[in-house]
């Protein structure tokens, strides 16, 4: 079975520079997938191949087994949210709505209706005969969303349509992009460089980084076993711990930490032998945290702590120089008689752990 | 709210009023220098149209009720409305190129705007004849080529004043459209592209109505400027033709009437008051409608 868009080996150069790097997706009906990444990292320009803005040097994209490179973008029938607000300022929020449908010559009591429609989708329903500069900016991407969603495309892209909103804001409307997508089963591929904002939202993720997509997979499976140093810190908080390996076999590796600290079997990611210096990366709620030695410890030293609500977010040093973030629930133990410049224990939980060759 | 807002508004509108007065003590050089070399005289000239040769309309009735000079009249707005629909035609490309030129093509482009702007009016108007007599570069070109056999008639008729003022005018057309078409966002071009819209949607239904405002202060910059042009028509344009700054210098030159020459100056004065009255309330409508 052919999948529903297929994006293969396309790449994007601007004469010397490879914005994108032979991209390779498949996105199944009705899924959320979002394109994850700093900037650069050449998400946008992949959705903006697929909009049509731009070509690719090479490569194809098809749409249910079709080729859609060759339609401008006009006919191509997607949907699109940009980052900007896009709406047509001198036209009303229902003309915004009802202009997809003009141009595709519907008649004018279909139009009235599917106005409506899409209106009440957004929670917008008696907004009109408003005008885009009378609306928050909430209010005009959910007024974007109504005219990119009006004309049923069998794709919705969406181009880090929170970016503008303030925090509050931004997780109202994420939470109604969520109830769209279930309402209305559109396919969504989603750009945005905000993890939180990714985790929330997607089916699946897709780690750019450099122009090539590091690691496909749900939030989830990026967390719990991020193939690259790069997903491995761009997905969650993450601390790295110099090491040097003792032994690999099959994609493992058991590592010496220091002198008489050694972890056995941990997933090992990139090529490394015996003796090489790799990094051993742990996630900071997986650490815990003790005034007394322990003997499968590591001796730090606490340089801060911050309140963050639910979590203590304690900042330790191993040594001279390897800085570690730990986090503990707020209240714990664990915590009683630490303060800045406290010796402390941390000891680890391997299971969650990884070793990144450096 | 309303009550939170009414005594800031006030406020605000007393500084206003406190401001005004030392505002104007700075225009006033300014303010003296129109009033003497240009209020006074003007005023002067626009009285002697009801006192020469005696005090009544006689100026008037003669100007409005001849049909030569009412086809003076026309044919000026007849011109001037051409050479406004033409400039518009041909500035709307070059200002949209503009706006979505990279930087530095645009500040060359604009140079040669800007350039053609500040070279001597009759020096470019002379070299329009150059290019469009009988014997002059377009007739030879076209002549060696054997398109045509006999020369083009080119000046000193409509052609050739159509073609003069639409090149002066151009800039005043370019440069607000170009302010105005600067401000749009090219990604609304793009989305209305995703939205369906062919290139020709796009630009009736987005570009056209967005662009509208510099639209409006561009024409009608152009049609008035056009209105009282002089030096051009005088020039390029023939004896059938005739515009009505032509008609006024020749009654205060050749026929020393200044009545007469008062009379057509004022009715000049009028009409042009009048069209940017009517644009000045045109524009304010829509401006509330936005709002």
């Amino acid at each position: 079975m052919t999948p529903f868009l297929e994006i293969r080996n396309i790449r994007k150069e601007y004469g010397p520079v490879v914005a994108v790097h032979d991209v390779t997706l498949n996105v199944g009906r009705g899924e959320f997938m979002t394109f994850l990444g700093p900037s650069g990292s050449g998400k946008s320009t992949t959705l903006y191949i697929l909009a049509g803005f731009d070509q690719p040097t090479r490569g194809d994209i098809q749409l249910e087994g079709k080729t859609i490179l060759d339609t401008p973008s006009h006919q191509r029938n997607i949907g699109m949210v940009f980052q900007r607000y896009t709406l047509f300022p001198h036209l009303s929020v229902g003309e915004n709505v009802a202009f997809p449908l003009k141009v595709r010559g519907w008649s004018k009591a279909d139009i009235t209706e599917r106005v409506r429609k899409m209106l009440s989708l957004v929670r917008l329903e008696g907004f009109e005969d408003r005008k885009p500069a009378q609306m928050s900016g909430g209010q005009q991407q959910r007024v974007a969303l109504a005219r990119a969603l009006a004309y049923d495309p069998p794709v919705l892209l969406m181009d880090e349509p929170l970016s503008a909103l303030d925090k509050k804001l931004r997780e109202e409307i994420q939470y109604e992009i969520r109830r769209i997508h279930q309402q209305t089963e559109v396919t969504i591929l989603y750009v945005t460089h905000d993890q939180e904002e990714a985790l929330r939202l997607s089916d699946r993720i897709s780690v750019f980084s450099k122009g090539v997509i590091d690691q496909i997979g749900t939030g989830e499976e990026l967390y719990s076993n991020p193939s690259t140093r790069f997903v491995a810190e761009f997905i969650g908080d993450s601390d790295f711990i110099p090491c040097q390996v003792l032994a690999t076999r099959n994609g493992r590796a058991d590592v010496a930490l220091g002198n008489d600290l050694t972890v056995l079997d941990i997933p090992l990611h990139g090529k490394a032998e015996a003796k090489a210096n790799v990094e051993l990366m742990l996630r900071p709620e997986r650490i815990s945290l003790s005034t007394k030695a322990g003997d499968r410890a590591l001796a730090a030293k606490v340089e801060d702590i911050t309140f963050l609500g639910n979590n203590i977010h304690v900042a330790a040093r191993i040594g001279d120089r390897t800085p570690v973030s730990v986090r503990v629930p707020f209240g714990h133990e664990a915590l009683s008689g630490v303060e800045r410049g406290t010796p402390v224990w941390l000891s680890f939980d391997a299971d969650a752990a990884h070793v990144f060759s450096a | 709210m309303v009550s939170t807002l009414e005594p800031q508004a006030k406020i605000e509108m007393a500084r206003k009023r406190r401001l005004l007065p030392q505002g104007m003590g700075a225009t006033l050089p300014a303010l003296i220098l129109v009033l003497v070399f240009f209020v006074l005289p003007v005023v002067a000239l626009l009285t002697r149209s009801f006192t020469e040769p005696v005090t009544g309309l006689q100026n008037y009735v003669e100007l409005l009720g001849s049909s030569t000079y009412l086809k003076i009249f026309f044919n000026t707005f007849f011109v001037s409305a051409l050479v406004t629909v033409i400039s518009l035609l041909v500035g709307f490309p070059v200002a949209w190129a503009l706006a979505i030129m990279p930087q530095r093509g645009a500040n060359i482009v604009f140079g040669i705007v800007l350039l053609s702007m500040w070279t001597n009016l009759l020096a470019r108007t002379y070299a329009w004849m150059v290019l469009l007599q009988r014997t002059g570069v377009i007739n030879k070109t076209l002549m060696s080529l054997g398109i045509i056999d006999t020369p083009l008639v080119m000046v000193n008729n409509l052609v050739g004043v159509t073609v003069g003022m639409t090149y002066i005018m151009l800039p005043f057309i370019i440069i607000p459209l170009y302010g105005v078409i600067r401000k749009i966002d090219p990604m609304i071009l793009q989305a209305a592209a995703l939205c369906g819209a062919t290139r020709w949607q796009a630009f009736r239904a987005v570009l056209l109505p967005l662009a509208m405002p510099g639209i409006a202060s561009g024409a009608l910059m152009v049609f008035v400027m056009s209105l009282g042009y002089f030096v051009t028509p005088a020039l390029l344009g023939g004896t059938a033709n005739m515009m009505l700054a032509e008609l006024i210098a020749q009654f205060v030159q050749s026929l020393v009437n200044w009545g007469m020459g008062g009379a057509a100056a004022l009715v000049l004065l009028i009409v042009t008051l009048s069209l940017y009255a009517l644009q000045l309330r045109l524009f304010n409508a829509a401006g509330q409608g936005r709002a």
